[in-house]
C-alpha cells in the first residue's frame, strides 16, 4: 500500500513512487494528496512548486494540479512570483504550495525568510530528513548533532537550523512541525494550505538509504528526540497581496515631471563641453542639471554625466555637460571649452582624471581663488567663488556668470530654471552673478 | 527610457535589486508601475528578483528585471530556467566595468560573451543594444515583442554611458514595436494541451498560464512535449532542438543594423551601444577630411545578424570593430563572417573610445 498511490483526484493512476523503500517521502506525498482531497479544491487552482532533490520529483506523481519544477532551493522564490502575480494582478485563485527538502531550504533559506516576512499567500511544506538524499547523503544544515552521514563520519559537530524558530522570527503566521507518520499530517497540511498568508509545515522524515544505516535512528527516536514544540505563528496579519492592493496599487504619487518645452532660442553653432568639479553636497550636479534643462529649453541638444566616489555624500562631485545645436554623438569630453573648479576636492579630481591635461589655450578655467596653483593650458580666472557665493552656490553661480559672458544658451531660460527651482531664495544667485562678472577673463 | 519602453510594451511586473548603473530603471519602475496597476517589487537579491519575474510570467504576466554584471552573475541559473521552460522575460543589463564588482560608475562593453553564452548548452538568447535614450525605448518594446512571441528570455544590453547619462529626448519622435502577447492555447483548435507542444521544431508552443484552465507542467529538466521528465527519448531531444530552432527561424526578422552607407568605402566601422555614437562622430569627422568610410551600428547583437553584416561589408577592404572591452568580444563573434577581409579592433578598458581612436584605424 505504501509503495503505490491510492486512487485520488489529484494524482496519477497507478503511479509508481520513485523513492527508496521506507522513505518518509511516501507519507509526505500521500498526506499532501489527502489534504488536497479533503479541501476539495479544483486542481486548476493549485500550483505545486518543487525543486531539486528526491522530494523535488514529486511533481511527476501529480496528474491534475499545475506543477513548477524549479532550480535547487529556489522553489519558494518562484512561488512568491507566481503568488504576487496571482494575488495582485489576477483573481487570487491559486493555492501555491512549495515542496522543498531540508537541502533546498538551506540553499534557499533567504527565499523562505522573505516569503515569511512579506507574508505572501504561499504554503511551504518542508520535508526534513536531515540530509541531502539525492546527492549521496551528505549532511545538511538541518542535521542534528552527532548525526552520522558520508560527510560527517565522526558525527555532526555543528548544531542544526531550527526552521520553526526562524520562521517565527520572520513573522510567519502559521508554523507547524509534524512527523511524516503522524496520522493527522493530512489535516495539518490542509489547514496550512487554507491559511491566508504564509504558512510553513516542517515534516520530519527518515531517509532509509542514508540516515537509517549509520545512525541509531527510527521513527521512535525521531519522535522522542527531534520533535519540539515550537509550533504556532505570530498573530494573523494581512497578506502581501492584500496590503499591496490597498496601499500601493493605483497609488497616484506625483512623480517629477522632467518635460521641457523649447520656448527660448540660442544662436549657438556647434557644441560646447563644460566640466563642473566641486565637493559632494555642494549642488554641483544640480547646477549641471539646471543648465542642461535650460539648454534644452533654448532649443539645443544637451547631455549631462555625473561622477562621484562610491559613497555619494562625501568627497568630490563632478559633472560633464555638452550643449549643441546638432545631435550629440560622442558623449565624452576630449577637449573642454570650460572647466569650473569650485573646491579643493574638485581640483584634485580634475587633476586625477586628466580633464586639465586635455585643456587647450582657448579653454576657460574658472577656479576658486583659494585653491593652490595648478598647471593647465587654458585661460585661468581665479574668482572668490566660495567667499562671495558660499560653497553651495559656487558651481551654479560660476556657470551662470560664464553663460552671461559667453551666451551659449539662453540666459532667460537659465534664470527661469533657477527662479523656478530656488523660488524666493533665487535672489542670492542674481547677486552672486553681479559680483562675479568683473572677475571673468575670456 | 527602458522603463518607459517597458510600460508601453505592457509590462505589468517588475522585480529588481538596485545596482549602479541600472538603478534608474529600478527606480522608475518602482515609482511608475503601481500607478499603472502593475506590480513592482524590491527583491532582497538578484536571484529572488529574476525568480519572481519568471514565476509571474508563468502566471501569464509580462515581466522585466534590470541589473548589471555583478547582479547578472546571480541570475544566470534562473535565466536558463526561463529559457528551458519557455517563459518570456526581459532582462535589462546596464554594463559597468568588470570583473567582479569592478567599477560601479565606470563604463564597460565587456559583458557580451558572458551574457550571451551564459547557458549550459549554448542556446541563443536574443540580445539588443541601444545607443541613445530613444533606442532604449524602442529596443525595450522590441525585446518584449520577441520575448512574448518566441516564449524566451530576451536581453537588453545597455551600458553605463547610455544608461546614466541625462539627455534631451523628443517624445514625439519615439518609435516602438507593436505590442505583442504570447499566443494562448485554447481547445477550439481541437488539440489537447501540452505545455511544450509544437508541430515543427521552430513552432512556438501555445501558452497557458498556471492557474489557467489547462494543466501546466513546468520543468527546467529535460522533458518531452508534455513536460514529463525524460532522458534521451527522441521527443526530448526534439524539444532541445526546438529551443534553438524557434530562435534561428526568426533570426532574419530580429536583425537590426543601422547602416550609414558610402558606396566607395574602403573601411566599414562596426559598433554598438555607446560606441556606436562615437563611431558616428568619427565617421562625420573622417568624411569631412575626405575619407570614404561606411558605418554599421549593430542593434541586434544576437542572433548574429550575419547576412546584414556581410551585405554591409560588401566591397570594403577593412572592417573595424570598435567596442569597449579588452579582447574584442564581438569581433571574435563575427570574425568568421569575413574570411577574405581584414578585421581589426579598436578597444579600450575603463575609458571611453574617442572618435580619434576610431579615425586612426580607418584606411
Ligand atoms: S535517498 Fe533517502 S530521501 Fe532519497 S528516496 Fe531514498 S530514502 Fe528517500
Ligand atoms: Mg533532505
Amino acid at each position: 500500500m505504501e509503495e503505490t498511490l491510492q486512487h485520488h483526484t489529484y494524482t496519477k493512476d497507478n503511479a509508481v513512487f520513485p523513492f527508496c523503500k521506507g522513505c518518509g517521502h511516501h507519507h509526505y506525498v500521500n498526506h499532501l494528496d489527502e489534504a488536497l482531497f479533503a479541501l476539495n479544491i479544483d486542481p486548476k487552482n493549485v500550483c505545486i512548486v518543487s525543486d531539486i532533490g528526491c522530494i523535488g520529483i514529486l511533481d511527476s506523481l501529480f496528474a491534475t494540479p499545475h506543477t513548477f519544477h524549479t532550480t535547487h532551493g529556489r522553489s519558494t522564490a518562484f512561488a512568491t512570483g507566481i503568488e504576487l502575480a496571482d494575488g495582485i494582478l489576477r483573481n487570487s485563485k491559486l493555492k501555491t504550495i512549495v515542496v522543498i527538502g531540508d537541502g533546498g531550504a538551506t540553499i534557499g533559506l533567504l527565499h523562505l525568510v522573505n516569503a515569511a516576512l512579506m507574508n505572501v499567500d504561499v504554503t511551504v511544506i518542508l520535508a526534513n530528513n536531515f540530509l541531502y538524499g539525492m546527492t549521496g547523503g551528505q549532511h545538511s544544515q538541518f542535521s542534528p548533532l552527532e548525526f552520522v552521514t558520508p560527510t560527517t563520519p565522526a558525527g555532526n559537530i555543528v548544531p542544526p537550523i531550527d526552521i520553526c524558530s526562524i520562521m517565527k522570527s520572520c513573522g510567519a503566521t502559521y508554523i507547524k512541525q509534524a512527523v511524516a507518520t503522524d496520522k493527522n499530517l493530512g489535516s495539518i497540511i490542509a489547514d496550512a494550505v487554507n491559511h491566508p498568508g504564509f504558512a510553513m509545515v516542517e515534516v520530519l522524515e527518515l531517509c532509509t538509504e542514508w540516515a537509517v544505516p549509520f545512525n541509531k535512528f527510527d521513527g521512535k527516536t525521531m519522535n522522542e528526540k527531534l520533535r519540539h514544540s515550537n509550533d504556532g505563528g505570530v498573530p494573523q496579519r494581512k497578506d502581501f497581496a492584500t496590503l499591496y492592493k490597498e496601499k500601493v496599487l493605483g497609488n497616484l504619487k506625483k512623480t517629477i515631471d522632467d518635460t521641457v518645452t523649447p520656448a527660448y532660442t540660442s544662436a549657438l553653432n556647434g557644441s560646447r563641453r563644460i566640466v563642473l568639479a566641486g565637493t559632494a553636497g555642494e549642488k554641483v550636479q544640480l547646477a549641471s542639471f539646471l543648465y542642461m534643462k535650460s539648454a534644452i529649453a533654448s532649443g539645443l541638444h544637451a547631455t549631462q554625466k555625473n561622477d562621484n566616489p562610491v559613497t555619494q555624500g562625501s568627497g568630490f562631485s563632478l559633472s560633464e555637460l555638452c550643449v549643441s545645436n546638432d545631435e550629440i554623438l560622442f558623449t565624452g569630453i576630449d577637449q573642454p571649452d570650460a572647466v569650473i573648479i569650485a573646491s579643493a576636492d574638485g581640483l584634485k579630481e580634475v587633476l586625477a582624471n586628466g580633464t586639465l591635461s586635455r585643456c587647450v589655450a582657448e579653454t576657460i578655467i574658472i577656479a576658486d581663488q583659494t585653491l593652490p596653483e595648478f598647471e593647465c593650458a587654458g585661460k585661468i580666472s581665479r574668482l572668490p567663488l566660495r567667499a562671495l557665493c558660499t560653497g553651495s552656490r559656487a558651481a551654479l553661480s560660476a556657470l551662470a556668470a560664464l553663460n552671461v559672458v559667453k551666451g551659449w544658451i539662453s540666459q532667460d531660460a537659465l534664470w527661469e530654471m533657477i527662479d523656478g527651482k530656488f523660488k524666493d531664495k533665487s535672489g542670492s544667485f542674481h547677486r552672486d552673478i553681479e559680483a562675479l562678472m568683473p572677475f571673468i577673463k575670456t | 527610457m527602458i522603463a518607459e519602453g517597458a510600460l508601453h510594451a505592457g509590462c505589468q511586473f517588475f522585480a529588481g535589486y538596485p545596482i549602479t548603473p541600472a538603478s534608474g530603471v529600478y527606480k522608475a519602475m518602482i515609482e511608475q508601475l503601481p500607478q499603472r496597476n502593475g506590480v513592482a517589487i524590491s527583491a532582497p537579491d538578484e536571484i529572488s528578483a529574476l525568480a519572481y519575474c519568471v514565476g509571474a510570467s508563468g502566471r501569464g504576466i509580462k515581466a522585466m528585471t534590470a541589473s548589471s554584471g555583478p547582479g547578472w552573475s546571480l541570475m544566470i541559473e534562473t535565466v536558463q530556467y526561463a529559457l528551458m521552460t519557455e517563459l518570456p522575460v526581459v532582462i535589462a543589463l546596464v554594463q559597468r566595468l568588470g570583473p567582479s564588482t569592478g567599477g560601479a560608475t565606470q563604463n564597460g562593453q565587456a559583458d557580451i560573451l558572458f551574457t550571451e553564452f551564459c547557458t549550459s548548452g549554448g542556446y541563443t538568447i536574443p540580445m539588443f543594444a541601444p545607443s541613445t535614450p530613444q533606442e532604449c525605448y524602442e529596443v525595450t518594446t522590441i525585446a518584449f515583442k520577441w520575448a512574448e512571441l518566441l516564449r524566451t528570455p530576451v536581453i537588453i544590453l545597455s551600458d553605463k554611458e547610455v544608461g546614466m547619462m541625462s539627455e534631451d529626448v523628443d517624445f514625439i519622435k519615439l518609435v516602438s514595436a507593436p505590442v505583442s502577447y504570447r499566443k494562448e492555447f485554447s481547445t477550439k483548435n481541437g488539440t489537447e494541451h501540452h505545455t511544450y507542444d509544437f508541430q515543427n521544431l521552430e513552432d512556438v508552443p501555445l501558452f497557458s498560464p498556471v492557474g489557467g484552465d489547462y494543466k501546466v507542467t513546468m520543468t527546467g529538466s529535460a522533458h518531452d512535449k508534455k513536460g514529463t521528465l525524460q532522458k534521451n527519448s527522441r521527443e526530448t531531444i526534439d524539444v532541445l532542438l526546438h529551443l534553438q530552432a524557434k530562435i534561428d527561424a526568426h533570426a532574419e526578422e530580429m536583425s537590426i543594423i543601422r547602416i550609414d552607407n558610402e558606396e566607395q568605402a574602403n573601411t566599414l566601422v562596426v559598433s554598438f551601444g555607446i560606441t556606436a555614437r562615437t563611431a558616428r562622430e568619427a565617421i562625420r569627422r573622417a568624411r569631412l577630411a575626405g575619407k570614404k568610410v561606411r558605418n554599421a551600428n549593430v542593434i541586434s547583437l544576437f542572433p548574429v545578424p550575419g547576412t546584414a553584416l556581410q551585405a554591409a561589408a560588401a566591397g570594403v577592404k577593412r572592417i573595424v570593430v570598435a567596442e569597449e572591452n579588452l579582447t574584442g568580444q564581438y569581433r571574435s563573434v563575427i570574425r568568421s563572417l569575413f574570411p577574405d577581409q581584414e578585421i581589426v579592433g579598436v578597444n579600450a578598458v575603463g575609458t571611453l573610445i574617442t572618435p580619434k581612436n576610431i579615425m586612426d584605424a580607418l584606411l
